[in-house]
């Protein structure tokens, strides 16, 4: 029954990217490419984490895959871990191009990264970093999903993940300037300002398609006084992809061009917009390809920044956020930068009633959207909604305690929590943190008043 | 028969703890290096204070959300690799054999103690074998080596167990007792036992970054 | 320091049953392994060991075979020590309070010449049978 199910398992989604992909390999071609993955790119973590692994399965319950498929344990961490890499370190390389789509398909799509189980495992072993090496070794198989593929030649052809073209991103900036000094006449975004002291920098979707995020953003910043700027060059975008798919070197080149522009403007130091996957990045990961041990300008994420801003009065609070609250954290910022009590400060500063979901903070489930996952699109859309009923059933126990919003500080968990909302009809409404800070703060008009 | 237990109770426990230290040493320092040569973030990013705050609460039962979401497995494996260290280091038999071989002796355990706790330790075997049966994510994760290991780490617990009651056939189990106390310390840095030297160094670097990069807790 | 040995003497009494058993073989024989620095430290079965069988069998025929006596780190040939006490010169009680010294005495000389003439028993619950 097991290998029916694995059968199906395999054969149910059909991804374009991995197809082809697969269709170009050849044993020797497998062979080689993991060799040099394994040889050239790993050493004692790797040797170390499959060599003390005593499979245990304590990791299981930390995965929201596992979680929300029955506890069916090919879904836990360690399962993952066996089905992908163990199998590529027995097998030496020889694996055919069946076995590189399917592992393909779960680290892609069966993982997105978060490293709850890392926060489970007794030996504090980095699944996270497991599977990235089997995601490094499909890309550079050339078998990654078609559309965080896709994402990620963006990310090399205009330096952002979204095809914006370079005066698309100034006409963008420009427009939004335009709108919000309807609201505050005298609101600037201000564009190449050197030596300003904050470079503000956002993903490629807030231009493509959520650019009232850079218009809130502007009223905020005005609102507090900050002097800030964003840059009219490639380098404004600090979303990354490549860094998802394997493409390290992409990763690299994104990274430097992005520091390289926060150079470039002399500012003291980088706010980004409410992203997790960038931030991680930024923080974590691209600086370490290029040598930072920490990132070369200091890097605050937003929820840092606005707790600043309260915390130092520039910003204040107007009125209450009348409907009940409730808060995801993010992966990437919580589990990767321990900002869930900065964030909690704030929610609560701006909102009526704050219920908490259960687990949190460190210990929340995962939106099943990042790392990737929901930028392998629409193929695999179902596959990660059900991958995450436990998030629906989570989320559902808040709304029963009174939670009509949920906050998320992050992009991915945005779409996936939609996703999840929309699939499980628990009809409730998600916002970014600054969505309710521009709600409900004093605004300079009525100030005036 | 007096031949076997001169050469298990001399030469061979020699070679035991030559193999099972240097074995160890090897396993480490090799690994140091590769870690220096492939790995250098790990030297980079190690921060004794969170391996140790790590390393802490990963040691300390129910600290961890883990541990205390499995109740009884925190409470059996504790036992378990408690009992497994203390015992043949505090067992009276053991430290006469020290004695008559160097002359020096230390606090011992009462000897219904060091039975209990030899109870603790094959019984903790038993339960985590039928652990790797009945429980699905664990049996998923499960092969051959996997209870040959358990059945390495009870065998000299079984036996001493036996031998000390005087069961049928106890100086055959005497003798077995001592032989596979060797073979498990020779097996230990060169199975997956080498869990048992590797856990500081996974704990304390996980334990660095979530701790001195990420700002945040591991447990 | 001079070292000086062990003696095997002192037969601790058991009941009826010993007593008989005392009687149909030797007066006086000796049947088991004591020393009274052992009085209420008992932790292991002590050792039952006939004296004339054992060195009989043993073809032991001079006492300080193992009633020796040593000075200047050498064993006196003709001295002997049947009339002590082996803790009498094998005393340190230091570690927690149980006579090590005394219990490695007796293993080297028993365990020590069991493994030297490949004869005797040697493991622990060979000697120390329990009753």
């Amino acid at each position: 029954m097991a290998e029916s199910a694995e059968k199906m398992k395999t054969s149910k989604i059909i991804d374009k990217g991995i197809e082809e992909g697969a269709a170009n390999l050849s044993s020797k071609k497998i062979e080689k490419v993991i060799h040099d993955v394994l040889q050239n790119e790993t050493g004692a973590r790797l040797k170390t984490y499959v060599e003390t692994c005593i499979h245990c399965g304590l990791c299981s319950d930390a995965c929201h895959f596992y979680l929300s498929h029955d506890k069916d344990p090919r879904y836990s961490p360690a399962g993952k871990v066996k089905q992908t890499i163990w199998k590529i370190l027995k097998a030496k390389g020889k694996v055919d191009a069946d076995f590189i789509k399917k592992a393909c398909e779960i680290a892609f799509t069966e993982c997105n990264l978060c490293r709850r189980c890392a926060m489970y495992c007794p030996f504090g072993i980095d699944v996270s970093y497991l599977i990235s090496i089997v995601r490094r070794i499909c890309f550079k198989l050339g078998v990654v999903p078609q559309y965080i593929a896709d994402t990620a030649h963006s990310h090399a052809s205009t330096l952002n993940q979204m095809w914006v073209k370079d005066d698309e991103w100034i006409d963008t900036l420009f427009w939004q300037e335009e709108e919000a000094a309807d609201e505050i006449p005298n609101l600037r975004i201000p564009v190449e300002k050197q030596g300003a002291d904050i470079f503000y920098s956002v993903i490629g979707p807030e231009p493509k398609f959520r650019s009232q995020l850079i218009y809130q953003a502007a009223v905020i910043m005005n609102t507090a006084g900050v002097n800030w700027t964003m840059p009219a060059t490639p380098g404004w975008d600090n979303s990354d992809m490549c860094m998802y798919i394997g493409e390290n070197e992409m990763m690299g080149r994104l990274k430097k061009a992005y520091f390289d522009t926060a150079m470039r403007l002399k500012v003291k130091r980088i706010v980004m917009g409410e992203c997790g996957h960038a931030f991680r990045s930024i923080y974590d990961q691209g600086n370490r390809w290029l040598g930072w041990k920490m990132p070369p300008i200091p890097v605050i994420h937003a929820i840092e920044f606005y707790y600043e801003l309260l915390k130092e009065g520039k910003i204040r609070v107007a009125k209450k956020y009348e409907k009940g609250v409730t808060f995801h954290d993010p992966c990437n910022i919580v589990r990767g930068r321990g900002l869930h009590e900065m964030a909690r400060y704030v929610t609560k500063a701006f909102t009526r009633e704050f219920i908490e979901m259960h687990p949190n903070r460190e210990h929340n489930y995962c939106c099943c959207a990042g790392g990737g996952v929901i930028n392998c699109g629409p193929p695999f859309k179902k596959k990660r909604v059900e991958g995450d009923r436990i998030k629906a059933e989570q989320l559902f126990a808040a709304k029963s305690r009174g939670a009509e919003t949920i906050i998320a500080p992050c992009h991915n968990c945005h779409g996936g929590l939609e996703d999840i909302v929309h699939h499980y009809g628990l009809g409730m409404e998600i916002k970014f943190l600054g969505d309710i800070i521009y709600e409900c703060m004093e605004k300079p008009e009525s100030m005036g008043e | 028969m007096h031949e076997i237990y001169k050469f298990v109770s001399g030469p061979l426990v020699w070679l035991a703890f030559i193999i099972f230290v240097g074995g160890s040493l090897y396993r480490l320092i090799s690994m140091a290096i590769l870690a220096k040569k492939k790995d250098g973030l790990v030297y980079e990013y190690f921060s004794l204070k969170y391996a140790f705050r790590s390393i802490y609460h990963w040691l300390i039962p129910f600290c961890s959300r883990n541990s205390q979401q499995h109740p009884w497995l925190t409470l059996v494996t504790f036992a378990f690799h408690v009992s497994l260290i203390f015992t043949p280091l505090f067992l009276l038999a053991h430290i006469i054999l020290i004695k008559e071989s160097w002359d020096i002796s230390w606090w011992f355990l009462p000897e219904g103690m060091a039975d209990f706790l030899t109870i603790v330790v094959i019984a903790g075997c038993v339960f985590l074998g039928i652990r790797r049966i009945v429980r699905p994510e664990v049996r998923y994760l499960t092969n051959t080596s996997d209870f040959i290991i358990l059945a390495l780490v009870g065998l000299p617990f079984i036996t001493g167990f036996w031998s000390f009651h005087q069961w049928p056939g106890s100086t055959f189990m005497g003798i077995l007792h001592i032989f596979s106390g060797e073979v498990l310390l020779v097996m230990i840095p060169f199975t997956r036992l080498s869990h048992m030297i590797f856990f500081p160094f996974t704990r304390g670097y996980i334990g660095s970054e979530f701790g001195a990069v990420r700002n945040v807790k591991d447990w | 320091m001079k070292k000086r040995p062990v003696k095997l003497s002192a037969p601790i009494i058991f009941g009826l049953v010993l007593c008989l058993v005392m009687t149909v073989f030797a007066q006086e024989d000796i049947v088991e392994v004591a020393d009274s620095i052992f009085s209420g430290k008992k932790i292991r079965p002590p050792v039952p060991f006939h004296h004339e069988a054992h060195n009989e069998k043993a073809k032991i025929y001079e006492c300080n075979v193992c009633h020796h006596v040593w000075e200047g780190g050498k064993k006196l040939e003709y001295e002997t020590s049947e009339e002590m006490e082996c803790s009498e010169c094998h005393y340190d009680t230091t570690a927690a309070g149980y006579p090590f010294d005394v219990i490695k005495a007796y293993h080297d000389n028993c365990k020590g010449c069991h493994l030297q003439k490949k004869a005797g028993p040697i493991l622990c619950s060979e000697c120390h049978v329990k009753q």
